[in-house]
Parts: structure tokens; sequence; C-alpha cells
């Protein structure tokens, strides 16, 4: 199912490598090994995995804000060389502009760009009533709830019409209510302009209620773990992740794949053995998982070089 | 605690100090000769104010001084901002300039009163050159670190908007560098208002700094404490008018 649409592959990553080291003569620590994937024209895909498996670096790649150690990073066949407006990013903290209103931060990139204002106003006007700020344009952001001031961020971002938008964690420091509404506010607009999302969570429920497609990455080194197709019908909400059979399975199957990588962090890490129960395994009987559906070309099989230790 | 509280608070606890400042004159605790009590102070500065200081009217000894002061602040400003932020903006400028920076900015000015004197003589430039070396140096600082510590965040974000390098310094890393700008600004007129008596020191016949230095040698302890009032008065309202600047200019201070 991946082969014939290559052509249309809106993102490409190819043997993806990274590698850190914050000292000169500390051992490197490889963040990323022989991440492969694409991401299709208007899908939305979930990056899933235990923290610090290299998540955040897979989105920093594609947002050009760091270059890989190896490997290419392709935007529609192009390799991604910095930073630009065609990848929309919405970040875990809001990140506005405290100096500048809502109205003012929303139209930032257009203003710098020197876009005439009869063209962005009207659109920044459509935008800051779709995500329900209304009424709040000559706010600062100080002024602003941690929702409000997401959602101003999600609409910074979505005025200069991406090509991509990438989303690390935007809704983790939320309320659990405030994350409902913005999930549900985010794919509403999703489904109107169809822009091809990354979403980067650790949030199982969170990527089956979003996504087209979940990734699942392995814990550090991060490799892709597992690439599960989500096929429930959309509008998805909560309730039908609770009732419906085939969700509770997806949910049950992923779980299974991410707990199995948080695990190893804990196996790994020094203090690992004092928080025993981190992972909340009520739900139950473990099914037996024969490794997912498609697991990503080869990558399991490297064998980790400059492992740290 | 409410601001009242604090504002009554703040009263009374100087209003017992000079109550025991005036224990100890009129009580013959401490000589009036070394201590002399508030009430003498304040007559002394009546007299001050109507004669004043040395054929030199009150009113000139402060206006010399914060003019002198103001000078050199307005200086260290205007040249010590652009000097920092280069510094921290291309590392190269940073690294070319940090040595001179952090080996001038702990050694205490006073030392180089000497070269000062023998390089630029005794005149106003000299005063002007002191108070500003001891501003400027803490201005660069605070403006070079300002730059370094904007959030990496809020530059990327900048960045995946589509700034231009110009338009990611002047949009997003100066406004955001505003707030410590302030902040070090403000440390900066500090040090340097403490650097006026020195400065006056340098062969003036006029300045509150002066008058402290040359009542003592006249034994004027009366003169001194006035002096010493007047100093620490004016560098508070100096720091209140920067206050008041900074709520103006960057009203999200320590808000985000």
């Amino acid at each position: 199912m991946l082969d014939d649409d290559a052509a249309d592959a809106k993102i490409e990553l190819r043997g993806v490598s990274m590698s850190f080291s914050a000292r000169r003569s500390a051992p490197a620590t490889v963040a990323l090994e022989n991440v492969s994937f694409e991401v299709r024209d208007r899908e939305f895909v979930c990056l899933l995995g235990p923290s610090g498996c290299g998540k955040s670096t897979v989105l920093n790649l594609i947002a050009g804000f760091e270059r890989p150690t190896s490997g290419k990073i392709l935007l529609e066949g192009r390799p991604v060389r910095r930073p630009g407006p065609d990848r929309g990013v919405v970040f875990q903290e809001p990140l506005l502009f405290p100096w500048l209103s809502d109205l003012e931060n929303v139209t930032f990139g257009p203003r710098m760009h020197g876009d005439p204002p009869d063209e962005y106003l009207p659109k920044a006007a459509r935008l800051i009533e779709q995500v329900g700020l209304g009424g709040f344009e000559r706010h600062r952001p100080y002024e602003l709830s941690g929702g409000m001031k997401q959602r101003t961020a999600l609409a910074r971002a979505w005025i200069g019409s991406p090509r991509v938008l990438l989303m690390d964690e935007p809704f983790a420091a939320l309320d659990a209510q405030t994350r409902l509404m913005m999930q549900e506010q985010l794919v509403h607009l999703w489904e109107q302009t169809k822009t091809t999302v990354v979403f980067i969570t650790h949030d199982v429920e969170e990527a089956i209620l979003l996504a087209d497609r979940v990734l699942v990455m392995t814990s550090r080194p991060g490799r892709i773990k597992a690439d599960i197709a989500v096929s429930l019908k959309r509008p998805r909400s909560y309730e039908q992740l609770i009732s419906s059979n085939s969700a509770a399975e997806l949910k049950r199957q992923i779980f299974h794949l991410v707990r199995e990588e948080t695990l190893k962090t804990m196996d790994r890490s020094p203090d690992g053995g004092r928080h025993p129960g981190a992972t909340s395994s009520e739900t139950g009987s473990v099914v037996p998982i024969t490794q997912a559906n498609q697991i990503a070309g080869g990558a399991a099989e490297r064998k980790a070089s400059g492992r740290h230790h | 605690m409410s601001p009242t509280r604090k504002l009554i608070i703040s009263v009374a606890a100087v209003a017992f100090v000079v109550a025991l400042w005036f224990a100890a004159g009129h009580f013959g605790l401490i000589s009036r000769l070394l201590l002399p009590p508030p009430d003498e102070v304040a007559s002394t500065a009546t007299e001050l104010w109507s004669d004043g200081y040395v054929h030199v009217p009150l009113w000139r000894h402060i206006a010399v001084s914060i003019a002198r002061a103001l000078a050199a602040f307005a200086a260290a400003v205007i040249t010590g901002i652009p000097i920092g932020l280069a510094m921290g903006m291309f590392p190269g400028v940073g690294a070319a300039l940090d040595p001179f920076v952090q080996f001038l900015r702990p050694l205490p000015k006073l030392a180089l009163i000497p070269l000062i004197i023998v390089w630029f003589g005794v005149g106003e430039l000299s005063k002007f050159l002191l108070i500003y070396l001891a501003t400027v140096l803490t201005v660069i600082v605070a403006a070079a670190a300002a730059v370094l510590n904007v959030k990496r965040g809020r530059i990327r974000a900048a960045e995946a908007l589509g700034v231009s390098k110009y338009q990611l310094f002047r949009y997003v890393i100066f406004p955001s560098a505003l707030p410590e700008l302030f902040v070090g600004v403000r440390m900066a007129v500090g040090i340097g208002w403490t650097t006026l008596i020195a400065a006056e020191m340098i062969a003036a016949n006029s300045g509150l700094g002066w008058m402290v230095i040359n009542a003592s040698a006249y034994l004027r302890t009366d003169v001194v404490m006035i002096g010493i009032l007047l100093l620490g008065i004016t560098g508070y309202l100096l720091d209140l008018l920067l206050v008041a600047l900074q709520r103006v200019a960057v009203p999200w201070i320590g808000k985000d």
C-alpha cells in the first residue's frame, strides 16, 4: 500500500540518523537511528513513543531547526535545509510574542512577508473565530488562558496556509477538558483545509482519536517500531473509542507496543526500580502481538552502533 | 499582604529608626559631634537650603550631581546597548570584546582615577568618564546576556513563520531582550550613582559628593549626613523613575 504512491509523498525521511554530543569529549548519544517513513498528502500522522525516544527530534528535523547526522529529509521531493513558512509549527508551549496583541501574533507571519493587510486580515478574523477567540483580538498573551494561548499559536501557524503542519505535543500542557476541545477544533480545521499534519504525542488515546496513521517509535535510539493504520471512521469521539470494539482492540495493541518501549527505558535508567508501576497496567490481559502491522523497512534489524552507556 | 499594610510597616520601621536616632542624641548616648540628632540635621538642612553650602545653593549641588550622572548614564545606555547586543548576536564580536569587558567590569573604578586624571585632567570630562565606565560595562554585559537568554523556542517559532535574519533580530530578539535590558540598566544606574562620590573627589567645587567630602574635612557631620540622605533619596527616585519607564515600555515583564 505504500509502494504506488511515493509520488505524492508530502514528507519523506530516508535512513535518517541523528546523534548529539553535549561536550566534545563526551560520547555521542544516538537519538535517532535509521528512521524512514513517508507522510502522504493530506494525511494526519501521529508519532507516538515514550519520552526521550526522539519524537521531537524527528519534528525538529522536518521543520529544519536541526540537520540530520545522516540520511535525507524531503518535503515534496526537495531536501529540507532550513525552517520556512511552508511548514507551520506548533510547540508544546505557545511561544507567543508577549509584546504583541492576539491579532498581531496571529498575523505575524503575513506581516513579516509584507502581505497586504486586506488579504490577511479577513483570513485572521476567520481563523480567530474558528478557534473561538473572537473578541480577544486586542488582548495580550499574558491576559489569556493556557488553552487560548495555544489556540492563538495554532492560528498563527495556520494563517500562512502551510503545506504541512508540525505539532509537538501541543496539548500536553493543557487540562483534560481544554485538551478535548482543542482536539475537536484541530480535527475540524484539518477536515476543512486538509493540510498534512505530523502530530507528536505520548498519549495513545489522543493518537487514535486524531490520526489516519500512528507511527510507534522505539525508546532511544529512536526507530520506527510499527506503522499502524487507524481506519476508524470520522468524525470520532472519545465515547466511540470507549464503546467500539475495534477501537478498543487498536488501543490495546498500540498501548502494548508503547509499554514495551517504556519498560526498556525504565530498566536502563538508574532509578528505574523506584517506579515500577508508572505505566498503568489496568488494561489487563496483554494480548500477544506479532510485532504489529508493518515494521518499517529493516530498521529494527540494524544493530545499535555507538549506543551510549 | 496588602500594599497598604506593607506601606504602614515600612513607614513604622523608618519612624522607629529615626526615633532611636533621636533618642541616641538627646540622652547623650552618642556624642552629637559624631551623630547629630535628626532635629539638628533638619535645622542645618533649612540653613543650607537658604544660604547654600560654601556659597553654592543646595539645589545647585543636587542639580550638578544629577546632571553629571544623567549625562554619563545616557551615554552608557546609548553606547552600551548596541555594543552588548552586537556581542550577543555575533559570537566573533563577543569573543573580541569579552576579555576587555570582563577585565574592566569587576575592577574598582577608584583605581582608574589616577590614570584618568593624568590622561584627561581634572575637569568635567574626567568625572563623566569615571561614572560612564562604571555604568557602561554593566549595561554591555546585561545586553549581551539578554540576547543569549532569548528562548530558543521563541526564535524557532519565528523562523518557522519565515522571518529574515534582520526581522528575527528587530521583531523577536530585541523585544525579547528588552525586559532584561531594563533590569541591566537599573543595576548599572545603581552602580553608576555610587561612583558619583568618587567622581566628585576629582577636584570639584560643587555636587553632593563633593559636599560630603568637603564637610567631612571640617567635621561638619550634620552636613555629611544631609549629603548622604540626599544621595540616597535621589538614587532611590532615579530607580523609581526607571521602574515607571519599565512598566510603560515592557508591561509583559515577568508575565511570560
